[in-house]
């Protein structure tokens, strides 16, 4: 039987190895077939272990040892991507049980690549980061017209849009939707997030968005610094 | 690694330039000017003419040769991860030698090399992965003549775990070189059973041995030391202009050096080489960096595959007086041939610039780069059922990605190559960190490791011992 204590480990441990289940290899050897982070918070929510402990010291705490695992170039962006798919995977798990506690989500993001442009690892991957970071994500794809965003952030009841473009020719639909938000009375209720090759924190700041970030690292760090008020 | 995937020669070449290579050795044969080189000639069954000192080296005892000496020669490291399984197409690259200059790391100004430049090069290689192996690269211009040999191999024995081959300048300087490898591999059997350390000659261009080259060859070949007979003819200069000429005659006299280690150590292991290059047209310099060079020494490596014996071939050099773009584009194309050839033990491939006479610092960390990219070419596409992936693309599906699937995450550390020097951040990144260039990063990382790096030592009381033997011995 596993202490509460070597629960919490054994999952801080596996979001480093970025194993979501039983099947995930991970980067060490022999570690398929033992329970993954699933696994593991779900026995965790069973033997009534602090719903803060599995948050704190089991997921955010492997998380930010992956970060740095990544900064010092230890960690390709794969790596990074398991680990921030393991933590995502169980926040679905978690999240009715931190409602029944009375707790706040951190926040709830839409996602699109905006209008004619089909563009989407890098959106993708932001989306992935920002689960891992626990945000609720909504994704609504590719090529995405500005009103059906619109549309998401009303219904969605979103605190954060994240717009997406690659092509300098589509990259103008950003400001659209930015337009569109504030046609709808919406854009103070949202904090509007872009990125891609050809945004840059000049071009944001013309359209009227919140703030331009320069990969998925980047977008993790201001969603969290928006979602405490300090940005 | 095995490589082999370029052949600039067809089987048929193959064939032509070993029937020239045998009737050149024949008639008009070489002229060896050492008279106990040409009594072992005579006894082995050459037609000898001592008046001229010509030796006529029939068919028979040429093949005979080739029989008798080992199809796999083991160059070993201090440390075994080390160890080059030189055989067949199998390929490693280093460093080479031996040049009297060497680019200042501090001051970039260049100045003779001494043997604190033999310890510190070895230590920067003991720490770079891709460099294999530790040619001596510079003439310690601080010593006396008579000292140079043992305190060379001394001071690159006791700097890095690598194999340490070099060109040795007296007979004493051979054994003094023998006697103490004997002493820090634990034995004369140990040293021969594990050869820590190997030795160059040289046949001279066009058909020559000289006296001294040929007296340190039958040397090296009876104490058993792995030896290296490398005939370096330059094109249109010692050797015919045209390149199938040149690789003929380059073969023929490595062929001859290797036919008298045979005969005064039979089965001794015996490294055929080439150093030939070609001569430049317009100044009459000796070239490094020219692409042919690449080709005579890949049709040279192909030749050797022939035979079955390994070869020392060169590459990776350059006529650049600094690190710079010339000096990057010329290294890798021939560094990249050779290498994709499979030549067994590619040497000059590191730290040096100008028609090989200048070593550089900065330059052996850039050269470790291209080192590693040339291996990751040599290793080609693995095709498995893994490699291929077809369930994994068939799990991604239309519109998905690749980049958070487990099959990337199991891949991506060894399927792709990762620069240590090139730079591929984005430009705010790069302006951050001072906009350097490449030889500006690489002479960072060169500082990085000579400040820090130290060796796996060799023992105490082996030192003690080789104090009380070698009193000339410089011991740091």
């Amino acid at each position: 039987m596993s202490t509460n204590n070597e629960l919490i480990e054994a999952i801080r441990y596996n979001v480093i190895q970025g194993r979501r289940n039983k099947d995930d290899e991970g980067l060490e050897d022999e570690l398929t077939g033992r329970p993954g982070v699933e696994e593991l918070v779900r026995e965790a929510l069973d033997k009534g272990v602090p719903l803060q402990d599995i948050l704190l010291r089991g997921l955010s705490e492997g998380m930010q040892v992956v970060g740095e695992k990544f900064e010092r170039k230890e960690y390709f962006i794969p790596d990074m991507l398991a680990a921030a798919e393991a933590v995502g995977t169980v926040m679905d798990i978690l999240e009715p049980h931190l409602v029944k506690e009375g707790r706040q989500p951190r926040g709830k993001f839409v996602l699109a690549t905006v209008e004619n442009d089909q563009h989407d690892i890098g959106k993708n991957i932001v989306g992935i980061m920002l689960k891992g970071a626990g945000f609720q994500v909504v994704d609504l794809g590719i090529s995405v017209p500005s009103a059906t965003i619109v549309e998401a952030v009303r219904r969605e009841e979103a605190n954060f849009v994240g717009l997406s473009a690659l092509l300098d020719t589509t990259m103008r639909f950003m400001e659209k939707t930015v337009k569109g938000l504030e046609a709808a009375g919406l854009r103070d209720k949202v904090k509007v997030i872009i990125g891609g090759a050809p945004t840059s924190p000049e071009f944001a700041a013309k359209i009227g968005a919140d703030a331009h970030c320069r990969d998925a690292f980047a977008a993790v760090a201001t969603a969290e610094k928006m979602a405490a008020g300090s940005m | 690694m095995e490589a082999g995937q370029y052949r600039p020669l067809q089987d048929e070449d193959i064939q032509a330039i070993h029937e020239v290579s045998v009737r050149l050795l024949r008639d008009p044969g070489i002229k060896v000017n050492s008279r106990e080189a040409l009594e072992e000639f005579a006894r082995g069954g050459a037609e000898v003419d001592r008046q001229e000192m010509m030796v006529r080296i029939p068919r028979s005892m040429l093949e005979d040769a080739i029989d008798a000496a080992p199809s796999r020669v083991v160059l070993c490291g201090r440390e075994e991860k080390h160890d080059l399984v030189l055989e067949g197409k199998r390929t490693y690259l280093g460093t080479g030698g031996t040049v009297l200059n060497v680019l200042d790391l501090e001051t970039g100004a260049r100045r003779p090399s001494t043997l604190q430049d033999v310890r510190d090069l070895a230590r920067l290689v003991d720490a770079l992965d891709n460099v294999h192996f530790y040619m001596l690269p510079v003439y310690p211009n601080d010593l006396p003549v008579e000292e140079v040999d043992v305190n060379r191999f001394f001071a690159a024995l006791s700097n890095t775990t690598k194999h340490i081959m070099g060109g040795v300048y007296t007979t004493e300087g051979v054994r003094g070189v023998i006697r103490m490898a004997e002493e820090i591999s634990g034995g004369p059997e140990k040293l021969r059973a594990r050869p820590i350390i190997s030795m160059v000659t040289c046949v001279m261009s066009p058909l020559l041995m000289d006296a001294t080259y040929a007296g340190l060859l039958m040397e090296v070949a009876r104490r058993g030391i792995p030896v290296v007979c490398p005939a370096e003819p330059l094109a249109g200069a010692t050797g015919p202009c045209t390149l199938a000429g040149t690789v003929a005659i380059s073969n023929a006299e490595s062929l001859a050096g290797l036919v008298l280690a045979q005969l005064v150590n039979r089965g001794t292991p015996t490294i055929l080489g080439t150093v030939a290059t070609a001569m430049d047209m317009k100044t009459g310099s000796y070239l490094s960096g020219n692409v042919e060079m690449g080709l005579i020494n890949a049709a040279c490596a192909q030749m050797a595959q022939y035979y079955r014996i390994p070869i020392y071939a060169t590459a990776g050099m350059s006529d650049a007086k600094i690190p710079d773009v010339q000096a990057g584009y010329e290294k890798m194309a021939t560094a990249m041939l050779a290498a994709l050839a499979g030549a067994n033990f590619i040497h000059d491939a590191a730290g040096f610039l100008e028609f090989c006479t200048t070593a550089s610092y900065e330059q052996m960390v850039i050269d470790d780069e291209i080192i590693g990219i040339c291996m990751r070419a040599v290793r080609g596409i693995e095709v498995n059922e893994e490699t291929l992936a077809e369930h994994v693309i068939r799990e991604v599906g239309s519109g998905g990605n690749f980049l958070a699937n487990m099959h990337t995450m199991r891949h991506c550390r060894t399927e792709f190559f990762q620069p240590r020097v090139g730079d591929r951040q984005n430009r705010k990144a790069w302006e951050k960190e001072g906009s350097l260039d490449a030889a500006q990063r690489a002479r960072a990382v060169a500082r990085e490791i000579l400040s820090g790096h130290r060796p796996v030592p060799i023992e105490e009381d082996v030192l003690n011992t080789l104090r009380k033997e070698f009193p000339a011995l410089r011991i740091d």
